[in-house]
């Protein structure tokens, strides 16, 4: 469903292309806590694997963040999911898709896959019940022919998970 | 080592480096090496800044990276770092002694046509230094010397006399003279009877002698820097009109 979505993607320009092997040299230098980068040859694509902070709700679980690049990267926001199964959350849906503004609206190209990755992990951690968004089934249905989270109008409602 | 190849064509040189397979360890050496140089990393593109541009919130960031941003793809004018709201005039651009111009349009998308970067805002210069003030630090090495005694400034004097004599002709030793008896204390202004060349008259000020003979030996000092001044104006004349 999402491959479908990335594999009709414009490649990445020189600039992204550019920036994006800056991200990954400062990863692999210094990596945020609890992730871990799947070395592909692709630099569109990255697949992250995260591991739930210990002392929360997620301990001793692993999730897979898949994180694809627009061709005008950093302008554009990266369409980051989670690969299913993705986490139990009231901001994750069943389909992997993250309802977290700095994805969307609130992208800014100072920010990095590092920091979105930590963004997530904050919002894995604070989170006090595992559970689907209200609208899970609805909002699923509604993607099933693989629309991208980044064309849906999200709507920030909740700041404290 | 990255840098250095990268610097001179940014966003030419990068597409091809993508497909070599020996990047890899190259980055690694030259991020170490040149750490400090993230200091002056665009925010954006995280590249060495091209056209460089600051905001009032300190934040550094290519100028085409930034309009693009503002112009293009955002929502609201705001820095992209912090948020701060960015006034176009109140960015600053930083000049460097590199080269002065790069092609803004070096990094555009085709079709997007990015205006030149904002000049910087330049106060008023600095105004000149009034002719008095010139020689403030002269007077102060000499008032210095003065003060150990007579010996050095009289050398100075007179060696003044002779080159300027032996340089001017006959005009010039006058002054020089009556700078000679001028300087050692004031007393010797009032035994000064015979002042040769009659010059108290015109000088400035006009000060007639017993002024002088009642005067303290530092104020006596100081009028010896006046006169270095007058001499100095002479000479400056002097200087000026052969010139012509």
């Amino acid at each position: 469903m999402t491959s479908s979505s990335a594999s009709g993607r414009k490649t990445l320009s020189k600039i992204a292309c550019n920036r994006l092997q800056k991200e990954l040299l400062e990863w692999q230098v210094n990596p945020p806590a609890g992730f871990k980068h799947k070395v592909t040859d692709n630099l569109q694509r990255w697949v992250i694997e995260v591991n739930g902070a210990p002392g929360t709700l997620y301990s001793n679980e692993t999730y897979q963040l898949q994180v694809d690049f627009p061709e005008h990267y950093p302008m554009e926001a990266p369409q980051v999911i989670f690969i299913p199964p993705a986490p139990l959350h009231p901001h994750i849906y069943s389909n992997g898709h993250i309802c977290l503004d700095i994805l969307y609206d609130s992208w800014s190209p100072a920010m990095t896959v590092s920091s979105i990755c930590i963004s997530i992990l904050s919002m894995l951690s604070s989170s006090t019940m595992k559970q689907r968004p209200e609208d899970n089934d609805r909002y699923v249905k509604n993607c099933r022919n693989g629309r991208s989270p980044k064309e849906t109008r999200w709507w920030f409602h909740d700041d404290k998970v | 080592m990255y840098d250095l190849i990268y610097l001179p064509g940014m966003a030419s040189g990068f597409g091809e480096s993508t497909s070599r397979p020996s990047q890899g360890p190259s980055f690694s050496s030259s991020n170490n090496n040149n750490s400090d140089a993230g200091n002056f990393e665009c925010n954006i593109c995280f590249d060495l800044a091209q056209d460089p541009i600051v905001t009032l919130c300190g934040h550094l960031f290519c100028w085409p990276c930034l309009y693009k941003w503002l112009h293009i793809h955002s929502h609201s004018q705001e820095c992209p770092v912090c948020k701060a709201l960015i006034k176009e005039e109140n960015l600053v651009p930083l000049y460097g002694r590199g080269k002065t111009s790069t092609d803004p349009r070096s990094k555009a998308i085709p079709g997007i046509n990015i205006p030149n970067r904002p000049a910087g805002q330049r106060p008023e210069t600095a105004p000149p230094p009034e002719p008095n003030h010139f020689p403030p630090r002269g007077f102060g090495f000499m008032g210095g010397l003065g003060g150990l005694g007579g010996f050095a400034p009289i050398a100075t004097t007179r060696f003044g006399n002779f080159t300027f004599s032996a340089a001017f002709g006959g005009l010039i030793p006058s002054l020089l003279n009556f700078q000679l008896h001028g300087f050692p204390d004031a007393a010797m202004y009032g035994a000064t009877a015979g002042f040769p060349h009659g010059f108290s008259n015109s000088f400035p000020g006009g000060h007639p002698h017993r002024y002088h003979l009642h005067r303290a030996t530092g104020q006596g000092q100081q009028d010896y820097f006046l006169k270095m001044l007058f001499l100095f104006v002479v000479v400056c004349v002097l200087v000026a009109l052969m010139w012509q």
